[in-house]
């Protein structure tokens, strides 16, 4: 009932379900239920990244000749990048640890969250450099209110779990009277449920909405403007795909009962809910766009060709977790992004960096025999 | 077309003037999934990505048999 911190019961851990078994005591990696979060773990260890190291010295200067509406889409997106990463650095900790029962997904989940915390950081890194006076920008976080909107929104299903935990972590199951909140049932269904669709939200942020964010990071570098910026987006990007993965493969195991054969009822009775979360951000990511663009567009990019591409990547992700796709829109109106995206070439160190602002003076490292064939010794 | 077992089909799509969406290239991501309508592929080492039967990653899949594929 009550959370421990060292679980002093024997059990097999391999038999327990990822959620609402035995809380766990040995962190042991040897073995794992689901080997999946210890590879997830392992990838996450090895892109281990640090803000500092990219070099956002041309970016000030950059930022400071951005045209009024460029530098409103820039410091909106990095706001609710903020945000975003605010919730997700604690969320995980704060909703899933209390209630997870595999070592392995307990690890991945203190992994992940840490990773959003890098984010966090390097948005710090980033408002430091492009302002005098960082404060306002994160205080408006709080008070703006088309932030504020999409703050209710992904913090939503975290906050109806956590409560709903709290409760069943003191209180155990059953019915309830709170002086605050008068009768209140807790029962093991809905609380597998609201975790059910915590997951979820949690699978659009990461799966949608920081994606329109990112979008326009690197619209500004295909201008070559901003691009110490899109090189730490481009690592935050890379972390976002395995988090995606992560909570995936969380929706899928849940959905196919092989974990808790009640989780694969409950995810079936949800399905329309949890597409309803992905339309509703859907929604809301559009509304974002024109919000983003009301005193202008930019180059390459416009509310409209972002909505278009949030409901391309709406349309994918929902496939990904076999809900059926909702929006017309069948391809990516923005195929450059991907050449952005991509994390293989991801290097951190300025001087290995292939940033066109670093290319001045750059030596080629290629020779070939021809190559010396215009010397007389 | 005529693809190899040499290298993932991604790479061969990408040559053949077959735009993929992508980003990681090595499994994880699923931005290159695709549906699999007929045939066989493998993976040299098993994708961090989930890969539900009848789709495939194009980025690590090494094409085993004549295969039929289509976009999502």
């Amino acid at each position: 009932m009550s959370y421990s911190t060292f679980n002093r019961k024997h059990f097999d851990s391999m038999k327990e379900p990822m959620f609402f078994g035995e809380n766990v005591n040995v962190a042991r990696y040897d073995q794992q239920k689901h080997p999946i979060f210890e590879k997830l773990i392992e990838k996450q260890l090895s892109f281990f990244w640090r803000p500092e190291e990219v070099d956002l010295s041309s970016d000030r200067k950059d930022f400071q000749n951005l045209e009024p509406h460029e530098q409103h889409i820039f410091l909106s997106n990095l706001k609710y990048q903020t945000l975003l990463d605010s919730v997700q650095g604690r969320s995980p900790n704060v909703a899933l640890l209390p209630i997870v029962s595999l070592p392995e997904l307990e690890t991945w989940i203190e992994t992940w969250a840490f990773s959003e915390t890098i984010h966090s950081r390097s948005y710090t890194h980033i408002i430091r450099n492009i302002v005098n006076d960082p404060t306002a920008i994160f205080d408006d976080i709080t008070v703006n209110e088309e932030i504020t909107r999409r703050a209710d929104s992904v913090s939503k299903y975290y906050d109806q779990l956590i409560e709903m935990v709290n409760l069943y972590n003191t209180l155990g199951v059953g019915t309830h009277t709170i002086s605050t909140r008068g009768e209140v049932v807790i029962n093991l269904r809905e609380l597998k449920k609201a975790l059910y669709l915590t997951i979820a939200s949690v699978n659009v942020l990461e799966a949608i909405r920081f994606y329109v964010s990112f979008a326009c990071s690197f619209a500004f570098a295909e201008r070559t403007l901003m691009e110490g910026n899109a090189k730490i987006i481009k690592l935050i990007a890379r972390d976002e795909a395995l988090h995606l993965t992560g909570t995936q493969h969380m929706l899928n195991i849940m959905a196919s009962g092989r974990d808790d054969p009640e989780m694969a009822l409950i995810a079936e009775e949800c399905k329309s809910e949890v597409a309803e979360i992905f339309i509703d951000a859907a929604q809301q990511e559009k509304e974002w766009s024109r919000y983003l663009f009301k005193d202008g567009s930019m180059i390459g990019l416009n509310a409209e060709i972002l909505s278009q591409y949030v409901e391309y990547i709406t349309n994918m992700r929902m496939q990904a977790i076999g809900l059926e796709a909702h929006f017309d829109t069948k391809s990516n109106p923005i195929p450059w992004i991907n050449a952005w995206l991509v994390s293989d070439n991801v290097q951190v160190a300025p001087q290995e960096a292939e940033i066109s602002s670093y290319l001045v003076g750059q030596i080629d490292n290629d020779l070939g025999d021809s190559d010396f064939d215009d010397f007389d010794l | 077309m005529l693809v190899s077992e040499k290298e993932p089909l991604l790479p061969q799509l990408e040559r053949a003037g077959v735009l993929v969406d992508y980003q990681c290239r090595e499994g994880y991501c699923s931005s290159c999934i695709l549906k699999l309508l007929r045939g066989h592929v493998i993976y040299p080492t098993e994708p961090l990505a989930w890969v539900q039967s009848g789709y495939m990653l194009a980025c690590c899949a090494i094409v085993k048999s004549d295969i039929e594929i289509s976009f999502l």
